[in-house]
């Protein structure tokens, strides 16, 4: 196989600038056809900067990107019929119904018959078909954006966060529709800040942070090859253990519930805390042990959190 | 050109016009009211009829000639005035801007003068006037004529000097007839303008700019939606204006293929100035009040309401590069002259303007974004 049959998109030493701001900082990478490709990073990281100059919208200050085999700044016209997106922030018009939305979209390309009612139901919205977009909750309106897509059956697709601002049942909405895309297996380049997200959905995550990728493989490899330790919970403890597991050795990293959570190394230091605990008669009401999440991984990594707060993509199985 | 995309674009933008009842109000009822309200003003000036006091105190037979004489020319609305009271304070107090006093004597002397060919038997009619009124001067010198024609009347002789009046327009035209050519290019200009501004900056503020920057959509395919959809919305909105226009005031306009040229080319012209503007004014409020910035000078100074010999000469030459001008005058040439060379003269300026603008407004489109 050549190098444009196996792979989507190629970027290679890509690198954009607004003026003295470096948003992406000399990144390369691969995205095989038919993979879900994962860039997971926090607010200004440069994701949406990537996948822009990727998908034709911006231009890039150096660097080559290839997708479909074809430099991205000079084959827009060929590309452009052969992708779909979703750019962040989706909106339409206001005043249109989501079937004529539909169809005022496939009306802009050349030569296709699409499925409406088929990609309508697909991102279901059937029951919404004769709803104006201005009256469609944000996790519809989501929806409808896949849908239109999708309305060139392209064969790479790119949702720059597509369920950011959802509330998370709209959430799981939309990753029930992407999910089916997965399995239809379309190439799809997905950009998100919700680590469950890229867990659930893609089959290549890329870490980003700060314009630089810094980790790339499946969301299992990332996690094996960053988890020589293990995360231990003590739940409801009394002031006693906190003191009991410091003298130890161990400090607690953060943790939204006040719960007691410390990095170990293995099973030994799990045994050591419980005999310490007990030895000490302090008391805790449940123990955790778990391999660490991508969250915690790309915490590990870049010494900065995906999310400002406690919400989010926390407590993935 | 891609007739399948600008019709895609077409449905959307009328549907989203027709479901905005703002939109619709500023496009087409508007121009009817500015019509309405200017056409009913002006109507009562055209048929002018002054009021005038007069204060005959002669009070003969004779003297009461003038007064008919005065209300025969059909000008004056004839009041007479106690010849008891003093015509100045009366005046003052009845705000009068004019007040007509015929003397004492006038029968007197006018039969002296008419049976002995008196040189010194004359009369002094005196005007008590208000020279801050605006409208006394008119008074005056139609009264100055009626007054010269007497006199002539009473020394027999026909004058030597006779003036002939021919106008270069076939007929006589009215002024609401010269201004509603003027209307009909202010409101497809306004329209044209602010509403190519105001949905391009929509439209790039909500993003959707940049989702149609991935699909195969062309900028020409673009601005030429937006010329197509401006000029469906031109078209309606002139009909009814025309309609409204003959139906209230019976106007007698020409109206042929050159109304429709002179619409097209003005919609061309200030579509393309909007896609201009939408690139360079990023703020949609910013855009708008450039717009206006745009729009009202060219109101005011380029003639669509009055004539711009009515300016100073340099505003008739600022006038002269304004591009509505030549919008104004080529539809006042075919619509109230039928001077064909004249609205080819016209249309060849703004024509130019036209393309030069439209390709400017294709340069200045941009999908991409930095
Ligand atoms: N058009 C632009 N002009 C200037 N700076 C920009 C522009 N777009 C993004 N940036 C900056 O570049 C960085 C990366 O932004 P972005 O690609 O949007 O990140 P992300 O999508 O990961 O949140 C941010 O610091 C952002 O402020
Ligand atoms: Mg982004």
């Amino acid at each position: 196989m050549t190098i444009e049959a196996e792979y989507a998109i190629e970027v290679e030493k890509l690198t954009k600038r607004y003026g003295d701001l470096l948003a992406v900082n000399d990144i390369s990478f691969n995205v095989r056809k038919g993979e879900v490709f994962a860039l997971l990073g926090p607010n200004g990281a440069g994701k949406t900067t990537t996948v822009e100059i990727i998908d034709t919208i911006r231009t890039p200050t150096s660097g080559k990107v290839r997708l479909l085999g074809m430099d991205v700044t000079k084959k827009k016209h060929d590309i452009v019929p052969r992708i779909g997106v979703l750019p962040q922030g989706f909106s339409s018009f206001d005043r249109i119904t989501v079937r004529s939305t539909m169809q005022y979209y496939s009306r802009l390309f050349c030569c296709i018959d699409p499925d409406i009612d088929g990609l309508i139901e697909l991102v279901n919205l059937k029951d919404k078909a004769e709803v104006q977009y201005k009256n469609l909750s944000g996790g519809l309106r989501q929806r409808l954006g896949i849908a239109i897509a999708l309305v060139n059956d392209p064969e790479v697709v790119f949702l720059d966060e597509p369920t950011t601002g959802l509330d998370p049942r709209a959430r799981r909405e939309v990753w029930e529709v992407l999910l089916g895309l997965k399995k239809k297996g379309k190439t799809v380049f997905l950009t998100t800040h919700y680590m469950e997200e890229a867990e659930l959905l893609a089959d290549t995550v890329a870490i980003v942070s700060k314009g630089k990728i810094i980790a790339t493989g499946s969301p299992v490899e990332l996690i094996e090859s960053n988890s020589n330790y293990l995360i231990v919970t003590l739940q409801s403890v009394d002031e006693k253990t906190l003191a009991v597991v410091r003298k130890m050795g161990f400090e607690p990293v953060s943790d939204p519930h006040e719960n007691i959570r410390v990095r170990v190394e293995g099973t030994d230091d799990v045994r050591k805390i419980l005999n310490g605990v007990e030895d000490a008669g302090a008391s805790f009401l449940s123990l955790d042990v778990r391999k660490p999440n991508l969250e915690e991984v790309f915490l590990k990594l870049t010494g900065e959190a995906l999310h400002e707060g406690p919400t989010g993509g926390m407590g993935a199985k | 050109m891609n007739l399948r995309v600008i019709g895609a674009n077409l449905v959307v933008s009328i549907k989203s016009f027709y479901r905005e009842k703002t939109a619709m109000f500023f496009t087409f009822a508007f121009p009817i009211i500015l019509i309405l309200v200017f056409g009913t003003i002006f109507k009562d000036q055209e048929n002018i009829s002054f009021n005038l006091y007069v204060q005959d105190l002669d009070h003969t037979e004779t003297s009461a000639e003038i007064a008919k004489t005065l209300g025969s020319t059909g000008k004056f609305k004839i009041t007479q005035v106690n010849p008891a009271v003093d015509a100045t304070q009366y005046a003052r107090n009845h705000r009068l801007n004019l007040v007509l006093i015929i003397p004492q004597g006038y029968e007197r002397s006018y039969i002296q003068n008419l049976q002995y060919d008196d040189p010194n038997a004359f009369v002094t009619i005196t005007y008590i006037y208000d020279p801050s009124s605006a409208s006394v001067n008119t008074k005056m010198e139609i009264l100055n004529a009626v007054f010269a024609k007497l006199n002539q009347g009473l020394t027999g002789k026909p004058p030597f000097i006779r003036t002939a009046v021919t106008s270069i327009l076939t007929r006589k035209y009215r002024f609401i007839e010269f201004f509603i050519p003027g209307i009909i290019a202010m409101a497809v200009m306004t329209a044209s303008l602010a509403g190519t501004v105001n949905v391009n900056t929509e439209l790039r503020q909500k993003g959707i700019i940049r989702k149609l920057s991935t699909t195969p959509i062309t900028r020409t395919d673009w601005i030429l939606s937006n010329i197509v959809y401006q000029f469906i919305l031109a078209v309606i909105s002139t009909a009814a204006m025309l309609l409204v226009s003959y139906a209230v005031f019976k106007v007698n306009l020409e109206i042929n293929a050159w109304l429709p040229l002179f619409i097209l080319l003005d919609v061309f012209a200030f579509v393309g100035i909007g896609m201009i503007l939408t690139r360079f004014v990023q703020e949609a409020q910013s855009a708008a009040a450039a717009a206006n910035a745009i729009m009202f000078p060219m109101m005011f100074l380029s003639g669509s309401f009055f004539p711009i010999e009515m300016m100073p000469s340099f505003l008739q030459t600022f006038a002269r590069v304004l591009p509505l001008y030549y919008v104004n005058e080529g539809l006042r040439a075919s619509m109230v002259s039928a001077d064909n060379l004249a609205a080819l003269e016209y249309s060849g300026v703004i024509g130019a303007f036209a393309t030069v603008v439209f390709i400017l407004g294709i340069m200045a489109t941009k999908w991409e974004e930095d």
